[in-house]
């Protein structure tokens, strides 16, 4: 079997309205792959920065895959959330990368889109704050229900991966 | 260094290199202790996994830098990747009334292609979560530090720690490594396009 090893970094965040940020994230996979170590989702600590430009998380990333198949190759899924001086939460975006297929130390950016709402409900963010929320948190990957939404775009995630392949080339596997 | 190997069972890598400096706009002295944390399947060879650097004082020109240049030097064995060794630093300095207080913690992973690397390490200080305790810490001089720094190299239990970046390290490390390609794995990609000579049956 082929193994893919994806050892990392979620970076930090930056371009967002304001950094005081933490991050959801998970790795999604097909079904011919197999999670032999490692965690597959976690939370980022928040990070109140001085540097009011980016948030830094360096939360680590260490996962073992198993794969029978190329299809399903894994994703990284990624909920931006933003936590007020009084410790409230509010989601600031969604985002989703693949993970690299060619084997190397990749820096990848992760731009991310938050929901729109319908005017009243804006204007009650604008107040009071909060978000719209997809009820499926899986659209964030897949993309079949997409056209029905409307979004707006918000900062992006800076992440760094390492992808380490074996026996892909006994395979007779490119890349 | 031992002989030509045909069936290696563990693979080495063997990272050198120096904490070079750090940028930390709001202070005046630090010193920084680094240690190497690793996975079960990891087992360091030579190499001192711990140490402390000397105190240095942030420079009077228009760069404010603080230089250490803090010699690092560890040689691991390993048969999986899995658990890939990290490099926690976390730096100390006196508040104003002279007590040593942390002033950051960072981590960063031992690069993995063979080679020349330098790396900026983010670092981040626990911070209270009430103002009273804020301002108790300010005056007692305790302020929050994690228990064990090398919690900030793993992803479980941070999710509920608060922490207020300020300022970053610069690591540079040269990367040696010994029979990765042998065990089947590849780091780079032009290693993915040899096919073997003898052709092994794949179940």
């Amino acid at each position: 079997m082929a193994e893919v090893h994806v050892i990392g970094q979620l970076v930090g965040a930056s371009e967002f309205p304001s950094h005081s940020l933490f991050c959801k994230w998970g790795l999604h996979a097909g079904g011919a792959w197999k999670l032999i170590a490692g965690v597959k989702e976690g939370q980022t600590h928040v990070d109140n920065p001085e540097n009011e430009q980016a948030a830094y998380w360096s939360h680590p990333i260490d996962v073992h895959y198993a794969t029978k198949g190329l299809q399903g190759w894994p994703r990284l899924h990624l909920q931006v959330w933003y936590q007020d001086i009084h410790g409230r939460n509010e989601l600031y975006g969604y985002g989703f990368v693949h993970v690299p297929s060619s084997p190397g130390c990749h820096t990848i950016e992760c731009v991310t889109w938050k929901p729109n709402g319908t005017f009243q409900e804006e204007l009650m963010q604008y107040f009071v704050g909060g978000c719209p929320q997809l009820k499926n948190p899986d659209l964030v990957y897949a993309g079949a229900d997409r056209y029905k939404l409307h979004t707006t775009a918000m900062g992006k995630v800076q992440i760094r991966l390492n992808v380490i392949l074996r026996n892909f080339d006994k395979y007779g596997v490119e890349c | 260094m031992a002989g030509i190997n045909p069936n290696p069972t563990v693979f080495l890598l063997m990272a050198n290199g120096q904490i070079e400096s750090a940028v930390f706009p709001d202070f005046d002295e630090l010193y920084c202790k680094f240690s190497f944390v690793h996975g079960q399947d990891w087992v360091v060879t030579s190499g001192l996994e711990e140490g402390i650097s000397q105190i240095t004082r942030r420079s009077r020109d228009e760069r404010q830098l603080f230089v250490w240049n803090f010699p690092l030097d560890i040689t691991y064995k390993s048969t999986n990747p899995y658990g890939w060794p990290q490099l926690v630093v976390s730096c100390y300095g006196p508040d104003v009334f002279g007590r040593d207080i942390v002033r950051g913690y960072g981590a960063i992973h031992i690069p993995m292609t063979p080679g020349k690397h330098k790396v900026k390490v983010p670092m981040f200080v626990p911070v209270s979560s009430s103002k009273l305790q804020q301002i108790t810490s300010w005056l007692l001089g305790r302020r929050p530090e994690f228990v064990d720094p090398k919690v900030v190299a793993q992803g479980e239990g941070r999710d509920v720690t608060r922490v207020r970046s300020q300022g970053y390290a610069m690591v540079s490390f040269n990367i040696v490594t010994r029979d990765l390609k042998k065990l089947g794995y590849d780091l780079s990609p032009s290693d993915v396009t040899s096919i073997p000579l003898s052709s092994t049956v794949i179940s």
